[in-house]
């Protein structure tokens, strides 16, 4: 009974204030979805990192079958040419720069390719054999990277010597911006959620300040009569949180999914199913937003 | 039921008290009025019962209990045993009459079928059976008054507080509603009804507790709204009502009077 007593006040407290109800569902979805915007960036970037990005800093790609370059004139690196570019890489001169290095096969490498593109069709296409073996290795200080690189790019059976970092860092750094730009912009309009939350609880306490005063004379519990008016503020914020989730759910799907993946075919995307993560974070936000917004308004505006 | 000991209420420094040193006890199943001009403290009085305010001194004891000492979470059970009718109705206006009853047992968790039973049992008590789905703005202020009071006794609470409760009403439907008020007293509930209206406190001749800027002057038993026992400065008062009362009452009341 007090079940259904509690929704249909929240029913009608929701009909009465609508203008007000629609704002703050505008304002937690404009909000929450800056918030995710900036969480689906940070996921873009792990995305795009793969599996070796935060554990070495420069790779030695070792020729393969097809390879152009002019040390793999002589073809595939061999396992005797595997064997000494290992050794050098554990001689006193490399390694006091090195702090450890491993060997990923073609095998490995044609796994990690596979994790880091599930989400594309090209990993359909492309087969173990055309992915280069290499030495991933993790520097002691990474600005050295040009004594490993002249070391190793004349050595026969290397392909290449990357410096990963020089590649992705500065798109990183324009990708980390964009968060912090984004998280910004969440917290200026958090701040406006919040508030309009705040104002819409008092002003609907006050348009129900008739019922709350009778409820107080008859005795009802403070659950009973703040919770109304709480649950008005949290049900909004939720449907706000909602939409927010929904477009995220929706750039990743149309956007990174089927606009820039073909446009960008070598570079991996976040998937949309990876964005659902997103939706209770942003769904919960937006609770304790409305929830802490209209608990503070209701000990100053609604005695009991 | 209620007890006041040395109960002083400040609402602002800079003025007088508007309950001043109070010593009163009203006992359960008593019908007790509240007299005063307006501004002697009579709501201040029924606010205080109701925890509605806080003492600035003294204890208010209700059904035993120091309402001081009840905490916050606690304080609508206190409510719950104590209904109130106010001067203006405060009916909900887009609620029936079933409905503005039925909300006062809605808001403490009564199962339906308890409402359904318990409302037009309450309605027809106030002598209200059949107008159950009016409106409020298709009733006289006098039905209004009723379904104010049905809300107020529909939980069965012990004690029924009335600020003022024929203010707005004709000496005849004023009337009415003391016969309901005494019905409702009759049944157990100890009433406590403050007025400045002199016939039905002279038509009601029950005990009778005169306020003056926060002091009790007079507290009689089965008095008239004027005292017959002279008290000095009271003197103007007297004569007033000897004019119109003398004749119909003849002798004082039983109780004492007090400066
Ligand atoms: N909330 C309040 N704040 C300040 N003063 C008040 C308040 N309520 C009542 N008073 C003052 O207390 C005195 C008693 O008021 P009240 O109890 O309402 O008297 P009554 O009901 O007999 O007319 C008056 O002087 C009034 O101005
Ligand atoms: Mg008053």
């Amino acid at each position: 009974m007090r079940l259904a007593f509690i929704l249909g006040e929240i029913g009608s407290g929701l009909r009465r204030n609508l203008s007000m109800v629609v704002s703050v569902i505008l304002v937690t979805f404009v909000s929450l979805t800056f918030v995710g915007a900036a969480g689906m960036l940070q996921m873009q970037i792990n995305q795009m990192k793969g599996y070796w990005y935060d554990k070495v800093q420069v790779a030695i790609f070792l020729c393969s079958e097809g390879s152009t370059a002019a040390g793999c004139a002589s073809g595939p690196v061999t396992a005797e040419q595997q064997a000494s570019l290992n050794s050098l890489l554990e001689s006193p001169a490399v390694a006091q720069y090195v702090n450890d290095f491993q060997f990923e096969s073609k095998e490995e490498a044609y796994n990690h390719f596979k994790d880091q593109f599930s989400n594309s069709p090209i990993v359909d296409s492309v087969t173990p054999d055309q992915l280069p073996a290499s030495f991933r290795i993790n520097m002691k200080d990474p600005e050295k990277y040009q004594i490993i690189s002249e070391t190793f790019s004349s050595q026969p059976g290397v392909e290449t010597v990357i410096d990963q970092r020089q590649l992705l860092e500065r798109l990183f750094s324009v990708m980390n911006g964009a968060s912090l730009v984004a998280v910004s912009i969440a917290g200026v309009m958090i701040v406006c959620a919040i508030l309009l939350i705040a104002t819409t609880i008092r002003l609907s306490a006050f348009s129900r300040r008739r019922e709350t005063g009778i409820m107080r004379l008859v005795g009802a519990s403070k659950t009973v009569i703040q919770l109304p008016f709480i649950l008005e503020g949290v049900i909004a914020a939720v449907i706000g949180a909602a939409l927010a989730s929904a477009t995220l759910w929706a750039v990743a799907h149309f956007f990174l999914g089927e606009f820039m993946s073909q446009q960008y075919p070598d570079t991996a995307f976040i998937s949309s199913g990876q964005t659902l993560i997103l939706v209770p974070a942003l769904l919960i936000l937006g609770a304790s937003l409305a929830g802490i917004s209209s608990l503070l308004t209701l000990r100053r505006y609604l005695r009991v | 039921m209620i007890r006041f000991e040395n109960v002083t209420k400040v609402y602002d420094q800079k003025a007088r008290p508007a309950l001043d040193s109070v010593n009163l006890e009203i006992d359960r199943g008593e019908f007790a009025f509240l007299v005063g001009a307006s501004g002697s403290g009579k709501s201040t009085f029924l606010r205080l019962v109701l925890k509605e305010d806080r003492a600035t001194s003294g204890a208010v004891y209700v059904a035993g209990q120091n309402v001081a000492k009840i905490s916050s979470w606690r304080v609508p059970r206190l409510r719950r045993g104590i209904g109130v009718v106010f001067q203006d109705f405060r009916l909900l206006p887009q609620k029936n009459v079933f409905a503005n009853v039925a909300f006062a047992m809605q808001v403490i968790g009564k199962s339906r079928s308890v409402i359904r039973d318990t409302v037009p049992e309450v309605l027809k008590t106030v002598g209200l059976e059949g107008k159950e789905h009016r409106m409020p703005h298709e009733l006289s202020g006098g039905e209004q008054q009723r379904v104010a009071i049905a809300r107020a006794v529909v939980n069965r609470p012990g004690i029924l507080l009335a600020d003022e409760p024929t203010g707005n009403l004709d000496p005849t439907t004023s009337m009415g509603i003391m016969g309901i008020l005494d019905k409702i007293n009759q049944n157990g509930t100890t009433v406590v009804m403050a007025t400045h209206d002199d016939d039905i406190v002279n038509e009601m001749r029950k005990r009778v507790v005169e306020l003056k800027n926060g002091v009790v002057i007079r507290d009689e038993a089965r008095a008239l709204y004027t005292s017959m026992i002279p008290v000095v400065g009271q003197s103007r008062r007297l004569k007033d009502a000897s004019g119109r009362d003398a004749t119909e009452t003849g002798l004082p009341g039983e109780g004492e009077g007090q400066r």
